[in-house]
């Protein structure tokens, strides 16, 4: 009986086996060929073959010496910096934002929640030159600092995937903590932040990712400071038809060195991935 | 103490005494401030021309900075916010209309008729609404014509398109054009005398009358036949002497296609079809680049000066020189270096052929897509007749 | 009914509010009185100096504001500029100088801040007076009022939400909701091509843009309806399909007896290292007519000519769909992955011994509990795909275009059509309208099913 649970056991993770493995190679493929770009000799956009002629490590040589152009390394700087203070201003307001309409409750809860999922519906693109215009009343224009505003700025707009896991924390555990005399301040970064790892690395991750990402909002608050642009806006610029030709590669190169940091803060955060299962602490 | 005090106490009043007289009533030097955007492949050249227009002009105290904001971007730039925006900026002359409309653009008025005879009519007349000049004309190359490979077609051959079609089937290669898309395939009808008008404010087309039908037939023959080929530039230059022997498309690929084609690098003016039998020279868009002073720009003589003197006839040698781009200006565009370069004398042939973009409208892109997407695909659902009536509806709307 | 009688429970509340307010003067010492001139005056009299401080600092900005700039943005709004930009001829200079007009554009936008401003302060005006009439209570019960140190306490504790709330608040209003409202404003306006500032000002005109929106060509209602059955199904397609396809991966990586779960998470986590607009131009060059994959199919000789992925119309539907799913798996394998982690074990452990085998386990346990927590995640991903304008426009830039349509193509969705309106035509006023009537259906959609769904309903209980 056991050795035949055991078989079946093995033939099922085989079969998930073989299918994330398949998975994992599709997923991969066209990342793969951004990589075989990037260490393409031959310029060009369009190529109708997939390996290169000739590899070489110029395109990400070229990235960081030949700057006259563009100046890879100080935009790279640029949108790490932007990241991290985004993602930690982002995090901290997303998540106290959720735990305030998960766990208290206020006259105002219910109306808060409806009007913040409408906010993001209305599909407008003259709200970047309002915010622009805003950020110019403030003198706050082309600056870095601009930019973390405005990718900080709509983030509590976003509760509504912790708030979920948020609820799904038993009351209890706050309500043992309120009679040992803990105040909402201390049961927050205390109890419910530990407990709730998954949903933390996941909103630090996407407010992390999302200055590398964006070339639209940046265009419309840097204009002409080209010095501070972020990465995103100044790979795009090398896709124009004057330059696509010659620095496609090297676009290829830059978009490869973005992926990095990414996945390096992804690595490092999954040990805190696995959150300590719920079941035991209320029993006592 | 005392003796010593009152003495310093004489040198100091007597010292004051002579600083006043030396106070004589200085010349007042004005203080000006300019912002100039250039793309940012202009940027060193720029600020080379800039320095010089500094040196030239020594009675004034110039602060001039330099933004990147390329030419494609003036407009969207500017009106986002007129007032950050730079007091002298290039564009392309397809945004002439928008700017004009929107008074972004300060008339120019100093020195006109000078301006207006050193330069390529046709630039001047991109750059001209109403009557009114708005613009310096700075380059003259943002038109099309036919690169060929060498190799393959001779000079006689390029000059018929039935012909490249059917020397390019026999050598198994391709000719490349992007007839999805309006800028391209406005060539047939502008060669076939079709017109673009704007009434008030819309857009007219004639292209379904007799003539127009007429015009997507050919259209339709052509993009029929096994040796065409679309796409867009990526395609072509990947194609280029291997796949591909010709194909439509404009000095910005000069540097990249003479690399990839090497001694077989040639080009020359877009052929002659065939309309219903008989042989019609193919139209073209010409493109210029202006340079142009903003309306709200608080020192516009200044600012005036500073962009005749980056168009003037000596930076656009150089601007040749250094970056490729073709001359606006009648005397540079006769210079030794200019007419040698393959793809300008390659435009310059085209240009009597080709018409300038000011009567078109935004609305007119989409349809003339659509149309030559119907035709690449040979999506033949639709008559001619119905489908040039739509674009024209469209584009009117 | 059960709305009507919610109405009648909110006038109530505000006429009671409003009376309050009238009481607490006529019944207020003296002190209370003065509070309701200056504001802080009942704070820091009474032993609150750091609040009252606040207050007072407060209304002095904001008279200041008003005087020097809050006033004319008012003004300004009533018909957003009557100063057009003139050219005056200067003989001396040589030059048509130009004179400077009114920006309709910044008015607008200075005016709806400066709107949201004195709302703002009217708030700020009646906390302070509120808290003036309740410092008086006190005094009167023989109690002191909080101190700075007690607040502190207080704002941490019971009223945590407040401190926590403010500064999302403000941003949200600065960044969203400003920009929303005008942006709702210019559908009533005739901001267009004729009317582009600096040069022209543009004026309110009601509701014309709504009529001729309604009053259309065939054309333009035909390409209107079908766009949106097309975005329908995409945002259903895209969201059903990316959102189980995420939870199955995620189920299979979270097996028991699957080795190196992190490695198979990090494997598509890169995907979406990788910034979007790359990602999909490499897909839109990867599945072009010439592009890589057909070159491939035809090399092993699979088939014969090339493969229209991206210009044949259906093939394009298909096609976006596929690429969203890789796109948008990974996130959705992320959030599932983190929420299945946190189901209880006793639930599975408890149904094991009832005799539930796994598909039933996965029923009965996994499924409600996902479909609980993320109940607002799927509602706000459908409205999203419905405005995914990155996805097509970067991949098919709504192609392929079509004379059937006005000025869209065959996978455009709604909000990429309005795009090109906009940038082609610059009808700014014709895009906000179009704008508003997507924001109010989905709105309204999504209110309904949100408040609708056991997620909401069913909250206490699952807490």
């Amino acid at each position: 009986m056991i050795k035949n649970m055991k078989s079946r056991e093995r033939f099922s993770n085989g079969i998930i086996y073989t299918v994330l493995s398949f998975l994992s190679f599709i997923w991969l493929l066209p990342i793969a060929w951004l990589v075989l770009v990037s260490f393409r000799a031959e310029p060009g956009a369009y190529t109708d073959y997939i390996f290169p002629k000739t590899y070489t490590l110029d395109n990400y040589i070229k990235l960081f010496t030949d700057t006259k152009l563009f100046n890879y390394p100080r935009w790279f700087m640029n949108t790490l910096i932007v990241a991290v203070v985004t993602c930690a201003v982002s995090t901290i307001i997303v998540l106290l934002t959720s735990y305030a309409l998960s766990r208290l409750r206020f006259k105002l809860r219910k109306p808060m929640m409806n009007v913040a999922l409408v906010l993001g519906m209305f599909p407008g693109f003259m709200s970047m030159i309002a915010v622009y215009h805003i950020l110019k009343a403030f003198n706050l224009t082309q600056s870095l600092f601009a930019l973390v505003l405005v990718y900080s700025g709509g983030a509590a707009l976003g509760y509504y995937i912790s708030k979920g896991f948020f609820d799904t924390i038993p009351k209890s555990i706050d309500e043992s903590a309120m009679l040992d005399g803990a105040s909402k301040n201390t049961i927050f970064w205390k109890i419910t932040l530990p407990l709730s790892k998954p949903i933390v690395i996941y909103t630090i991750l996407t407010s992390f990712i999302a200055p590398w990402m964006d070339f639209i909002f940046v265009s419309v608050i840097m204009k002409d400071n080209y010095a501070n642009y972020t990465v995103a806006l100044g790979l795009f610029q090398m896709l124009s038809r004057e330059n696509i030709y010659q620095y496609f590669t090297r676009f290829a190169a830059g978009a490869v060195l973005i992926a990095i940091p990414i996945t390096l803060l992804f690595i490092y955060m999954q040990k805190y991935y696995i959150s300590g299962v719920t079941g035991g602490s209320v029993k006592g | 103490m005392k003796k010593l005090l009152l003495s310093m106490l004489m040198i100091l009043m007597t010292l004051s005494l002579v600083a006043c007289k030396a106070e004589e009533p200085v010349a007042e030097v004005k203080d000006v401030t300019l912002k100039v955007w250039g793309s940012q492949e202009d940027q060193s050249m720029l600020s080379g021309m800039i320095e010089e227009f500094k040196a030239a002009n020594p009675g004034t105290n110039w602060t001039i900075e330099l933004g990147v904001v390329g030419e494609p971007d003036a407009r969207t730039r500017y009106l986002e916010d007129p007032e950050a925006a730079a007091d002298v900026f290039a564009f392309p002359n397809d945004q002439v209309m928008d700017l004009v409309s929107a008074g972004a653009l300060y008339e120019v008025t100093i020195n006109k008729a000078a301006i207006v005879a050193a330069n390529i009519q046709s630039a001047v007349d991109s750059a001209t609404v109403g009557g009114k000049l708005y613009g310096y004309p700075m380059t003259a190359d943002n038109g099309y014509f036919m690169y060929y490979d060498k190799s393959v077609f001779s000079e006689e051959d390029v000059k018929s398109l039935d012909k490249m079609l059917e020397v390019a089937q026999a050598a198994g290669r391709k000719v490349f054009m992007d007839v999805s898309n309006g800028w391209y395939i406005a060539s047939f009808f502008i060669g076939a005398g079709n017109k673009f008008e704007m009434v008030n404010g819309k857009q007219v087309l004639d292209f379904n009358n007799a003539t127009g039908v007429k015009v997507g037939e050919a259209i339709k023959a052509f993009t029929a036949h096994p040796a065409f080929l679309t796409g867009d530039d990526n395609v072509l230059k990947a194609g280029l002497g291997s796949t591909v022997a010709a194909g439509v498309s404009g000095t910005w690929n000069a540097n990249d296609i003479s690399t990839i084609l090497g001694a077989n690098y040639g080009a020359t003016k877009l052929p002659e079809y065939t309309l219903g039998g008989v042989a019609t020279q193919m139209g073209s868009f010409a493109g210029f680049k202006l340079m142009g002073v903003n309306s709200l720009t608080e020192f516009p003589e200044e600012a005036m000066a500073l962009a005749e003197f980056l168009t003037n006839e000596a930076n656009q040698v150089k601007r040749f020189e250094v970056r490729k781009l073709g001359p606006a200006n009648k005397n540079a565009a006769q210079n030794a270096s200019v007419l040698a370069d393959v793809a300008l004398s390659a435009l310059a042939k085209q240009a009597p052929y080709a018409m300038s973009q000011n009567s078109v409208a935004g609305t007119y892109w989409g349809p003339a897509e659509a149309f030559g997407l119907a035709l690449e695909n040979k999506d033949y659902t639709k008559s001619i007749q119905e489908m040039l009536d739509a674009l024209v509806a469209q584009a009117g709307n | 009914m059960q709305s009507t009688q919610k109405f009648k429970n909110l006038l109530n509340k505000v006429s009671s509010q409003i009376s309050m307010f009238f009481k607490g003067f006529a019944e207020g010492n003296i002190i209370t009185k003065g509070s309701y001139i200056v504001m802080g005056l009942g704070q820091f009299l009474r032993g609150q100096i750091f609040k009252g401080v606040m207050y007072l600092a407060t209304q002095i900005l904001f008279f200041y504001f008003m005087i020097t700039s809050g006033v004319s943005n008012i003004i300004g709004l009533k018909d957003l500029g009557s100063k057009m930009q003139e050219r005056v001829w200067n003989e001396a200079r040589g030059i048509f100088v130009v004179v400077k007009g009114d920006n309709s554009m910044l008015m607008l936008l200075f005016g709806v801040a400066t709107i949201f401003i004195i709302i703002g302060f009217i708030i700020t005006y009646i906390m302070s007076v509120h808290g003036s009439i309740q410092n008086e209570k006190i005094i009167l019960s023989g109690k002191k009022p909080n101190n700075l140190r007690k607040d502190i306490e207080l704002y941490l504790n019971d009223k945590y939400h407040v401190t926590v709330l403010t500064l999302p608040v403000i941003l949200t209003f600065l960044f969203t909701i400003v920009p929303l409202v005008f942006m709702i404003l210019i559908a009533f306006t005739n901001f267009d091509r004729n009317h582009q500032p600096p040069g022209n000002l543009f004026t309110w005109v009601g509701f014309e843009n709504f009529s001729a929106v309604l009053w259309n060509d065939p054309l333009k209602s035909k390409t209107f309806i079908d766009l949106l059955v097309w975005t329908l199904i995409w945002a259903v397609l895209a969201t059903g399909l990316n959102y189980i396809f995420g939870m199955v991966l995620a189920l299979m990586i979270n097996k028991k007896g699957i080795k190196i779960k992190k490695f198979w998470r990090t494997i598509f986590v890169v995907t979406i290292a990788v910034p979007q607009f790359v990602s999909l131009l490499l897909m839109s060059q990867l599945l072009a007519d010439l592009g890589t994959l057909n070159v491939i199919l035809r090399e092993f000789g699979f088939i014969e000519t090339f493969l229209p992925f991206l210009s044949n119309p259906t093939w394009a539907k298909v096609t976006v769909i596929i690429v969203n799913l890789w796109v948008g798996v990974p996130y959705s394998m992320l959030i599932t992955s983190g929420i299945l982690m946190n189901i209880p074990t006793d639930l599975y452990e408890s149904a094991k011994i009832d005799g539930a085998n796994a598909w039933v386990q996965f029923w009965k346990i996994t499924l409600p509990y996902m479909l609980f927590v993320t109940g607002p995640y799927l509602i706000t991903q459908f409205i999203g795909n419905i405005n995914n304008f990155n996805v097509i426009y970067l991949l098919t830039r709504g192609g392929p275009l079509s004379l059937d349509y006005f000025q869209a193509g065959k996978t455009d969705l709604l909000v990429t059509w309005l795009y090109k309106l906009t940038v082609n035509e610059q009808n700014y006023s014709f895009a906000s309208t179009i704008g508003i009537f997507i924001f109010l259906i989905s709105a309204f959609f999504s209110l309904i099913v949100f408040n609708k769904t056991a997620s909401t309903q069913k909250e206490e209980d699952f807490q």
